[in-house]
């Protein structure tokens, strides 16, 4: 609940708006929770949340999202402090759900009818590879004239001149591509090692185009993999109906992440036969990203993979039921044994460039920025990690880690102490 | 120079001016015939990409370089409510910094006095506030535990191998010595003294006068064998340290000097012996001046009210008790007309927390110097007197509160209580808002409940008493979870 604020003044504002005083009409059922508050205009504003989705609507004219007003009503209704008033759903409450289901319901609707008219798909489809090829070949030139004046020229160049080649890139339909070449006009400025970096990057682009030259030789999970590092999502509708992994599903661990832009939740998932996916979730910036679950959790849901090679992709089909916690994440291997496994599956699919990553049995190391040391006398410098927070709950002792493998580096996302599963 | 090298520097400085390296046989890679040099370049450089990371290889850690781990905890954690409402002090706190602050320090306490401490997973927000609150740091053992203190273990090991350059490290360890001579003095005065000696002849005039004016803690008749040969310093911030430290001993040899030169300067006067009459000393023979008082200026006029002032604060009081053949307040009595002297004896009270005197000059005038010098328990009645007089500002007010020990009682408690809810009452709430919280006792929280109640336009002042119920609440929300 807290983490659905969209800044913490507005959580402040909705504390002290949670108290019974100025609500009126308040109530609940299993998925909607509305009521009336008394604010500084006449009519009281009229607030429903919807806990399932989650959803939210307030009369009040506020710009935050959600609002203090849903906030609060969320607090009281958290605490269970509602005055009830009564079973039946107030009238303002139910007209917006049903207008909400409705919504969905010619949306859902639109979809299915829309596949009318094959040749026209098929048209679109050959207007985009023209369109991503044109920008492929116009890519790998831009890739030999960056190797005959030579890398130390680029690095002199301006962030606007990696940005226009970026440009060029999204307009061409491959805005994965364009992604990693705006991020490497910081990075040649940033990283201390940038010219190793720009090499292989470099070397990496040269190869995703050539490989997208030859993608009829491709296999289903390669090209799929391929589509996604040049950002050609496979809609979710194309993966709904496909499969339905039964759970129980463990949480190994979740990330939020916030490029400025856009913000990421990525969430890793085992299921019963040891699968590895992991969930990804989008939402602009201010909006509210999909409720977190918590590391450690055992989730009774149904997954769908995207296509592509392991750890795949997966989308929640079903409504979540938390089944409990576990009290450890499983067997985990050494330091070597799990780049070993990196090793393997970069050969499987060069474009993934994070890897899920579960260590048995390594200490916590302070230092900047820190490493994780195993048994062996191994080390592995973390990624982005709260250090602190880590060296407090394991005090240095040998545990469980679960994180992300990133260009060598890990980035710590659960921790294993006495039985229990904590996120750092 | 290996392959990887070689392909960095061709493609830094561009296939242009650079040829390709060939690719190494044992890769087994194998460009095709007629390939231009950039695409050969990029062919390898894909290879070069791959096989850095499929071929990535743990560090070894360095031996030695690893903490050892932390030992086992000697309490257990706080947990349920308690460790839910750190957490909220910590990351949501519902009030301002500074009661923040003062509620962190309480559940440290509590947590201490129930035998728990802070769960690991908050210590690195209470380690961070310790460190830029010293009362915090204060409070932080037992109650952060064997974790906490293995936490600020390794801190320490790792700052000092990031930290800096050598003219750093020497200012640190200046700093660091001139704490923990504090530290000593604190804890061990005699110790700190003998230290002092020993140190003495290597120390530089301004070290010697730092030095000696730490000595001003647990300062005690001990200390003048170290004094008292200060006298003689060469360096006048050396000597005038020394005197100042001397003042504060009216049983020192150079407070009875002192008394001998003041005696022969007072006569009682007046045919009911009334009236102090007090003259000016004279010029300063070589022992007086080695005592600190200012010896002739080359031009102009001495300052002769200056060395009375320097004799009087010298002196021991009973000289004036002694002459005058009353007690302190008929003495001051005496005094009347003579406002500087007073402020003189003022000043020697103060410095010497002289209970006696404080308490016939607090008749005279208030002051939060000499109300410390009171006794705890005769501090309250002595402000209530006070306040009840009506007389004082409220600035004044304000600075005499703040040293009154705290919980107050409740009398004074609902008597400042009463003076902020008067019409005129917002400038003085303003100025106690910092400590009203912390030194009203709960029982007076009932009493700002219902002033809050009450209709008022001040805000600033309805903010002061919100903060005290606020914090009330919360420190009764501490007790409950702590039970």
């Amino acid at each position: 609940m807290i983490s659905a604020a969209p800044d913490p003044s507005s959580l402040a504002a909705a504390r002290k708006l949670a108290r019974p005083g100025p609500w009126s009409e308040t109530g609940s059922n299993d998925s909607l929770v509305w009521g009336k508050c008394q604010g500084s205009g006449k009519t009281p504003y009229q607030v429903s949340v919807d806990v399932a989705a989650p959803a939210y609507r307030c009369s009040c004219p506020s710009r935050k999202f959600p609002c203090k007003h849903a906030l609060a009503l969320l607090l009281m209704w958290a605490r269970e402090e509602m005055a009830d008033g009564g079973a039946e759903t107030a009238a303002f409450a139910a007209e917006w759900a049903s207008q909400r289901a409705d919504r969905a319901l010619t949306k859902e609707r639109r979809q299915s009818e829309q596949p009318a008219d094959p040749a026209a798909q098929a048209k679109r489809l050959a207007d985009r590879l023209s369109v991503m090829d044109a920008g492929i070949a116009d890519f790998a030139r831009w890739l030999t004239d960056l190797v005959r004046t030579g890398l130390a020229a680029a690095h002199n160049q301006p962030y606007s001149w990696w940005d226009g080649v970026a440009g060029r890139l999204v307009d061409a339909q491959l805005p994965g591509l364009a992604e990693q070449v705006r991020s490497m006009g910081s990075d040649v400025h940033a990283r201390a090692d940038w010219a190793d970096h720009l090499l292989f990057r470099t070397g990496r682009w040269w190869a995703i185009s050539k490989a997208w030259g030859k993608r009829e030789e491709l296999t289903t999970e390669e090209l799929a993999d391929l589509r996604v590092t040049l950002g050609w999502p496979t809609p979710s509708a194309d993966v709904q109906g496909t499969e339905a992994l039964p759970g129980p599903w463990l949480v190994l661990g979740a990330h939020r992440g916030d490029d400025g832009r856009l913000q990421q939740q990525r969430t890793w998932l085992r299921g019963p036969d040891g699968t590895v996916v992991v969930v990804l979730d989008f939402a602009a910036q201010g909006e509210a990203l999909a409720t977190p679950q918590l590391a450690g959790a055992v989730l009774d849901v149904a997954l769908a993979r995207y296509p592509g090679t392991a750890p795949r992709r997966a989308m929640f089909i079903r409504s979540i039921t938390p089944r409990g916690l576990a009290d450890n994440l499983g067997e985990g291997c050494s330091i070597a044994a799990v780049l070993e496994t990196e090793a393997a599956a970069v050969a499987l699919s060069p474009w993934r460039e994070r890897h899920p990553a579960l260590f048995a049995g390594v200490r916590v190391c302070p230092g900047t920025p820190g490493s994780l040391q195993d048994g062996a006398g191994h080390s592995l410098p973390l990624l982005d990690a709260p250090l602190d927070s880590l060296l407090a709950l394991t005090g240095g002792h040998p545990v469980d880690v679960f994180g992300e493998l990133e260009d060598g580096r890990v980035r710590p996302l659960s921790v294993v102490v006495n039985g229990t599963v904590l996120t750092p | 120079m290996t392959w990887v090298a070689d392909l960095r520097s061709a493609a830094l400085i561009g296939t242009g001016r650079h040829p390709v390296p060939a690719p190494v046989p044992g890769l087994g890679f194998r460009p095709p015939g007629d390939v231009s040099p950039e695409e050969l370049l990029l062919d390898q450089a894909a290879l070069a990409d791959v096989i850095t990371r499929a071929a990535r290889r743990p560090g070894t850690a360095e031996a030695g370089g690893i903490a050892d781990p932390a030992p086992a905890d000697d309490a257990p954690q706080a947990t349920g409510e308690a460790a839910r409402l750190l957490d909220l002090l910590l990351s949501q706190p519902p009030v301002g910094q500074e009661l923040r602050t003062r509620l962190v320090i309480d559940w440290l306490q509590f947590a201490a006095r129930a035998g728990l401490c802070v769960p690991h997973r908050s210590l690195p927000a209470v380690l961070a506030m310790a460190e830029a609150r010293p009362a915090v740091a204060a409070q932080l053992f037992p109650a952060t535990g064997v974790r906490g203190r293995w936490l600020l273990d390794i801190g320490d090991r790792a700052s000092v191998t990031v930290s800096g350059t050598a003219t750093t490290r020497a200012a640190q360890k200046a700093t660091d010595a001139a704490t923990e001579f504090e530290r000593l003095r604190h804890s061990d005065p005699a110790a700190a003294r003998d230290r002092l000696r020993e140190d003495w002849d290597g120390f530089s005039a301004r070290e010697r006068a730092a030095h000696l004016g730490v000595l001003a803690t647990n300062l005690s008749l001990d200390d003048e064998e170290l004094l008292e040969p200060a006298l003689d310093e060469k360096a006048k911030i050396v000597r005038d340290a020394a005197a100042a430290l001397l003042d504060r001993l009216p049983t020192s040899a150079r407070a009875q000097r002192m008394a001998a030169r003041l005696a022969p300067l007072l006569r009682v006067k007046g045919l009911l012996r009334k009236q102090f009459d007090i003259d000016l000393p004279p010029d300063p023979d070589p022992s007086a001046v080695r005592d600190g008082i200012a010896p002739a200026p080359r031009t102009g006029e001495p300052d002769r009210l200056g060395r009375l002032d320097a004799i009087v604060r010298g002196a021991p009081l009973d000289v004036w008790t002694a002459i005058s053949g009353r007690n302190p307040a008929a003495t001051l009595a005496m005094l009347d007309r003579e406002p500087r002297v007073v402020d003189a004896i003022f000043t020697a009270a103060a410095l010497r927390s002289d209970a006696d005197w404080a308490r016939a000059l607090l008749d005279l005038r208030a002051d939060a110097r000499l109300l410390g010098c009171l006794p705890a328990a005769e501090q309250e009645p002595a402000l209530l007197r006070h306040i009840n007089g009506g007389t004082l500002q409220p600035m004044a007010l304000a600075a005499l509160l703040r040293e009154v020990p705290r919980p107050w009682g409740l009398p004074l408690g609902n008597a400042v209580l009463e003076l902020l809810a008067a019409k005129d009452g917002g400038y003085l709430a303003e100025m106690v808002s910092g400590f009203l919280p912390l030194a009203l006792p709960p029982a007076a929280a009932e009493h700002c409940h219902h002033l809050l109640q009450r209709s008022d336009d001040d805000a600033g002042r309805r903010r002061v008493f919100r903060d005290v119920v606020q914090y009330q609440s919360f420190r009764q929300s501490l007790t409950e979870a702590f039970q």
